[in-house]
């Protein structure tokens, strides 16, 4: 099943429109890398696929119109993690993630629930964050930040999951962990709408051979518009590389890799 | 946003913060009792609970209680108090909304032009010469509500996105015009300057139950709707995107809250007239003491934002006694410096 499908979608802000007459189906399972260029509409396609910027074309997620999806259907849906974050008022790192929870909480005044306290302690373990439960957002360092926000997503408990660089400001350490931690979680389900549906992850990465240990598919993306779209692995000895990124990418990754060898 | 304000808040536990709430709930009540009780005539704390019980009961007064401390007590002083404690609270939740929408710890519904469009409402009134009773409140009210729709339809129009800053921006610039409108009107009708000057001010003189009864149903019925959407606020502190990620329908919600926030403030200045900094001192306070969940932070704001104002009008009515200083200028004057020492030790070690 195609969970979401971009038909000839444009997008933009203001006067500039980002993407152009975009065309793309993530299917159930799939793991997605988007690459290419800076401000090559990257942000923009993850904002778009997530329903959170105007359109026009036609954006279907789970079979359904996504402009007559209410907000609820998509967010048990479709979890995204932003790139940035705004933080006005000091909450802390567990009372952050817990709003993560928020569609699949019960309404209004009631409390958690022992299911969501416990995913929450969870999600923050799986992301190393639990010992900083009870610090403030504002307080955390760049990467421990990072951190909490995937957390946030992950308790989200959705099938698909978007992510915005990821992997920014983190150490070596967390970066091999989360990358584990993402591996492990495609292999797994999640219940949306009473079905079991397989983990589906697409994000933007700059590193090419960090995504290849999460994604099996490249998606590269070039003025607004998706210029190559093949298996990851193939990506790797493609001439496209280096025409997307307007660079050798391929002789520079390799000098890089020689300094290991000795 | 570094310099974020309430960075030193402790973090409590869930006992912690209840023994917080219950002592705050104390506080208040010792405080209204108080405000009531301070003042030129003295009564004792038996009278006081006789006059009430008979009151609300239905009975006769005790005989050793003149009907003198009666009127005094339960016709000028407890509405009086009762009146400022319900507005105070009714603005500090607006403000504690504003600023959780706007995401913006300065904001506050009077950012949305709903004060000076009152204030204008209440200025034709009183040129005009026109009574009929109520009218002065109700087109106060019906002035400030209208302005912030002027505020909110005027933002679509510039910005299809509605950003915050284009809000606040609108707002003020709204704000701004508005109250040279009625400084406009205060010029050319002098005779009634000093009306509404102390309209511009606000006061608590003279409010009787009718105020308290018009404010209390306000005040608890939209409080309540706003906490109910306490999660809704936390998650909307974090941007209007994020939050339609997270499954919040933004635009309802928000046009809802700002309804509210926008009719408590509303009602607080048909009733008092233009009073600042309880919106932006009391919930800055709460956020300090209880941490920034709105299930906490709403509630505690009208608590402590009532006290702030009871207490304020008992200074206004007792220090150059029998005249009243504005109450606006002694929230002023206390808010000011609290709010600066509050906000600027906060960041120094932060």
């Amino acid at each position: 099943m195609s969970l979401i499908e971009l038909k000839n979608i444009s997008a933009g802000y203001a006067k500039t429109p980002v993407l152009k007459g975009v065309n793309l189906t993530i299917a159930e399972g799939e793991s997605v890398m988007i690459g290419g260029p800076n401000g090559a509409g990257k942000t923009t396609l993850l904002r778009v696929a997530a329903s959170l910027l105007p359109y026009e074309g036609e954006l279907t997620l789970a079979g359904s119109d996504a402009s007559s999806m209410r907000r609820r259907d998509i967010a048990s849906l479709i979890a995204l993690m932003p790139q940035t974050q705004d933080m006005y008022f000091s909450y802390t790192v567990g009372q952050a993630v817990m709003l993560g929870r928020y569609v699949r909480m019960r309404r209004g005044l009631a409390g958690p629930t022992a299911e969501d306290k416990e995913t929450v302690d969870r999600v923050m373990n799986d992301c190393g964050v639990y010992e900083l439960k009870d610090r403030l957002l504002s307080e955390l360092s760049g990467g421990q930040l990072q951190r909490a926000l995937l957390a946030r997503t992950f308790a989200q408990q959705t099938p698909v999951v978007l992510l915005d660089e990821p992997g920014n400001n983190l150490d070596v350490r967390y970066r091999a962990e989360l990358t584990d931690y993402m591996a492990a979680w495609l292999e797994g389900t999640t219940d949306y709408n009473g079905k079991k549906i397989r983990n589906t992850l697409a994000g933007v990465f700059h590193d090419l051979g960090e995504a290849a240990r999460i994604c099996r598919r490249g998606v590269f993306v070039k003025d607004g518009q998706i210029v190559a779209d093949m298996g990851l692995q193939e990506a790797f000895n493609s001439k496209v590389l280096n025409e997307v990124y307007d660079f050798d990418v391929i002789s520079y990754k390799r000098a890089e890799s020689t300094f290991w060898n000795s | 946003m570094e310099n974020n304000p309430g960075t030193k808040t402790i973090n409590k536990t869930e006992a912690g913060r209840r023994a917080g709430v219950i002592l705050s709930v104390i506080a208040c009540f010792v405080i209204l009792v108080i405000c009531i009780r301070a003042g030129s005539v003295y009564i004792s704390l038996r009278d006081l609970a006789s006059i009430v019980m008979s009151h609300i009961t239905g009975g006769p007064l005790p005989a050793e209680v003149a009907p003198m401390m009666d009127s005094i007590f339960w016709t000028i002083r407890m509405p009086r108090a009762l009146a400022a404690f319900l507005v105070g609270g009714c603005l500090a939740v607006s403000g504690a909304v504003m600023q959780a929408l706007l995401q913006n710890p300065l904001a506050s519904s009077y950012t949305m032009g709903v004060s000076s469009g009152a204030c204008l409402g209440a200025a034709f009134v009183l040129v005009s010469g026109i009574s009929l009773p109520f009218i002065l409140p109700v087109t106060s009210f019906a002035a400030g509500l209208l302005t912030v729709v002027i505020v909110l339809a005027f933002t679509a129009v510039i910005d299809r996105m509605s950003s915050n800053t284009t809000v606040i921006l609108i707002g003020m610039v709204f704000s701004l015009f508005v109250t040279g409108i009625m400084n406009f009107l205060a010029t050319l009708y002098s005779d009634h300057y000093k009306r509404l000057w102390l309209w511009m001010m606000g006061s608590f003189s003279a409010r009787n139950w009718t105020h308290v009864a018009i404010v209390l149903p306000v005040a608890v019925i939209c409080t309540l709707v706003v906490v109910f959407f306490s999660r809704e606020l936390d998650i909307m502190t974090f941007g209007e995107e994020q939050s339609k990620a997270m499954g919040v329908e933004t635009k309802k919600v928000k046009i809802l809250l700002i309804i509210l926030s926008s009719v408590l403030t509303g009602v607080s200045v048909s009733i008092a007239g233009v009073i600042g900094f309880v919106d932006l001192v009391a919930p800055h306070v709460v956020r300090k003491l209880f941490g920034p969940e709105h299930r906490t932070l709403i509630p505690m704001s009208f608590l402590y934002g009532g006290a702030f104002m009871a207490l304020s009008d008992l200074i206004a009515r007792t220090v150059l006694s029998p005249q009243e200083i504005p109450i606006g200028a002694v929230t002023a004057l206390i808010g000011a410096p609290f709010f600066a020492y509050v906000f600027f030790a906060g960041r120094k070690k932060g």
